[in-house]
């Protein structure tokens, strides 16, 4: 089975069809580039793979399964709660004087004892005796609208980005977007939080298991650091780092949270001949990790070198597939590159 | 200082604030009676709490609340129904302001869950509305609000023995102060921590934040519903020490201004900054005003005749130009976060850059 494996996939924004048509597979411990001119797709599928857009038609699968929030028994409690709730909300809305007058009024006298399930029954009654329009309606619509706004919020966030890293796949982006304000420690920290379980308690009063977590991500955080070379500079805020050193602490962060499959995308860009070195050699080294790396990148020497398998898009139609030599070899591409030789 | 644990124990601002504030009252004692000024920081306080429940939201997050006040409101209130001896609840100090809490919290979620993908103005808007619905809705629920009488007296509480009255000035000072203090460590524990990050990581670049992971939903929820529970507290504060909610009017859109005032003006996303806001800003209010308001009459130079002569009168116009100075040289608040002003001061020079890249191409 595939790590990745995009079948059919069309991706149409209004008229124009960015994505045509395209299968891709992506196998455990590969180096797969996409290639291809200007405005070819590729970014778009990278989008799309990582959940930032939604495929007009087409699916994706990673590691066999389409990457999406399951619906479980906890998804289905949710529903029924948040319509129960809203129905709730609805009727005692439209009640609410009568209700605290029969519930509240009614009951209390002034500084005695307050008979709690005498008021409790007095209220049951007062919604049980109003009229249908004034129980029944209401909380059929609360529960119907409470219904359509968890179910259409759920589907629509279905397979939203953080769904997809979820399941393992990470990314990096074209222009750096680093978190800016944040030191280099705390952009590879973030990057980590699908990892740590603790929650909002924890921190607060500084629970042991706080501490404990933090020990242990930093020091994890700090082992990736290292591999990119930049754990002199974990101090350091994230927009003082030089724009090659910004693209490795993406890489480090997108490597937090232990992907099993990672997007590059033109990671090279802007560097310089010995710098796009090191990065294609700090690729290979991600391989050995055991992490698949998809890679999108102009620097053809580069691809050529570091690929197992190359993709060419062109106008947002996959024109080949196959080894660099392949690829190298292939007429389709050369015109695509190039142009046919009578234009 | 990666990761920040360890930078509390640097000296800063809060720290001095903290201090000063502890010996403000020994130093008051001395004073003429009109010139005290103890009584009135107690207000300085509850808007510091109020403006650390706005930073979560909108320091943190980034998300622009301009209805702090309705989270007040129903915090104030509910502490009222809670306590007031005309309703059949009647907690002490502590369950009660416990309670509020998780009314304000509850609030917060519930405002949140339908309108949280909003986007920035449009949340604004929303926030905004919601402002102005509760105080509406607090004047016109008379059978359980008391409509725009307020709820009123409320028992004095009863906190380690002590009962404190409206007339207990000093007790309630430290009391308000500790609470502040509670909030303020509270605060700065979530700043440093896998919850902190995730809120700046939203406020710094969603989409990023999101490719690593992070479910902005869950993020910005529970970002609204500590803000709003930190509100609930500084409203029921508020009323606990004044004995009364005030009629719902109180909790208006400009009470949301001056805190969302407190929050840039001393610094997004900074706690110091935050409290050195709330001291500027609510001590300008109301103890420099208030103060000089005394004098004036005092000395018999306030003509109630001449309305320029009443310094209340000047209070929008100096808050108004204040904004626009602060604005202008200090976009980023008299004690930024760190980073914020390397940001704002970036795009600045950006900018400069461009102009004079600009001026080269011509």
């Amino acid at each position: 089975m595939s790590l990745l494996r995009i079948q059919n996939m069309t991706i149409q924004f209004g008229g124009l069809t960015a994505v045509n048509q395209v299968d891709l597979a992506v196998e455990r411990g590969q180096i797969f580039s996409v290639i291809g001119p200007n405005g070819a797709g590729k970014t778009t599928v990278f989008n799309a793979v990582t959940g930032v857009y939604e495929p007009t038609d087409g699916s994706i699968l990673i590691d066999g399964r389409p990457g999406m929030l399951p619906v479980s028994a906890r998804t289905i409690a949710g529903f029924v709660f948040i319509a129960a709730a809203t129905a709730l909300g609805f009727t005692i809305a439209l009640s609410v004087r009568g209700l605290w007058d029969s519930v509240i009024n009614a009951n209390y006298v002034y500084q005695q004892d307050f008979p709690w399930a005498k008021a409790a029954g007095d209220g049951l009654r007062f919604l049980c005796e109003l009229p249908w329009t004034l129980n029944v309606a209401p909380g059929a619509a609360g529960a119907l609208v409470g219904l359509a706004g968890a179910v259409a919020v759920w589907r629509r966030a279905r397979r939203t980005p953080d769904v997809v890293a979820d399941a393992g796949v990470s990314r990096t982006f074209q222009n750096p977007r680093l978190f800016h304000q944040m030191t280099v420690l705390e952009n590879v920290l973030v990057g980590m939080d699908t990892k740590l379980r603790s929650r909002f308690w924890h921190a607060a009063f500084r629970l042991p298991y706080f501490f404990r977590e933090y020990r242990e991500a930093k020091a994890k955080a700090m082992e990736l650091l290292a591999f990119v070379e930049l754990d002199d500079d974990a101090g350091a805020p994230a927009s003082s780092l030089s724009y090659g050193h910004q693209r490795r602490l993406e890489i480090a962060r997108a490597l937090a949270s232990g992907p099993k499959l990672l997007l590059l995308d033109e990671p090279a860009a802007g560097m310089n001949p010995s710098e796009s070195n090191d990065l294609m050699e700090l690729i290979r080294k991600i391989r050995a990790r055991g992490v698949a790396v998809m890679l999108i990148e102009h620097h053809m020497d580069l691809v050529m070198d570091v690929s197992d398998r190359i993709a060419v898009l062109d106008y947002g139609n996959k024109i080949a597939e196959g080894t660099p030599d392949e690829i190298q070899a292939n007429p389709k591409v050369r015109k695509a590159y190039l142009g046919t030789e009578d234009a | 200082m990666p990761g920040g644990i360890r930078r509390s124990l640097v000296l800063n601002a809060g720290w001095v604030l903290f201090a000063v504030a502890l010996v403000i009252p020994l130093i008051d004692h001395a004073l003429p009676r009109d010139y005290q000024i103890a009584g009135d920081m107690r207000r300085i306080f509850v808007f510091a709490i109020l403006g650390l429940g706005l930073n979560v939201v909108t320091g943190y997050t980034g998300l622009l609340n301009l209805g702090v006040a309705a989270f007040m409101a129903i915090g104030a209130y509910s502490y009222a129904i809670l306590t007031c001896d005309i309703y059949p609840f009647r907690f002490g100090f502590w369950t009660a302001l416990l309670l509020t809490i998780g009314v304000g919290a509850i609030a917060g979620a519930v405002l949140g869950l339908p309108t949280i993908r909003l986007r920035g103005d449009y949340l604004a808007i929303v926030t905004l509305g919601f402002g102005e619905i509760t105080q509406d809705s607090l004047k016109n629920l008379d059978t359980i609000t008391r409509g725009t009488q307020g709820i009123n007296p409320l028992p004095a509480p009863t906190v380690f023995g002590y009962a404190l009255g409206t007339q207990s000035v000093l007790a309630w000072y430290y009391l308000l102060l500790a609470l502040l203090a509670v909030v303020v460590l509270f605060s700065r524990n979530l700043e440093h921590s896998r919850v902190g990050r995730s809120w700046i990581s939203i406020r710094e670049d969603e989409i990023a934040a999101t490719c690593m992971g992070i479910n902005p939903v869950k993020v910005k929820l529970l970002a609204f519903a500590m803000g709003a529970a930190m509100a609930g507290m500084a409203g029921a504060l508020w009323a606990a020490y004044l004995g009364s909610t005030g009629e719902p009017g109180n909790f208006d859109f400009q009470l949301s201004i001056i805190a969302l005032c407190i929050v840039i003006i001393g610094g997004m996303g900074n706690i110091s900054g935050v409290l050195l806001g709330a001291f500027v800003i609510m001590g300008f209010n109301s103890i420099v005003l208030a103060k000089l308001t005394t004098l004036l009459q005092q000395q018999g130079w306030m003509d109630t005749q001449n309305v320029l002569t009443v310094p209340g009168n000047w209070k929008y116009m100096i808050f108004g130009l204040a904004l626009i100075l602060a604005m202008r040289f200090k976009p980023e608040g008299l004690l930024p976060s760190r980073q914020l002003k390397a940001e704002l001061h970036e795009a600045e020079e950006d900018e400069r850059g461009r102009r004079t890249k600009k001026a080269r191409t011509q």
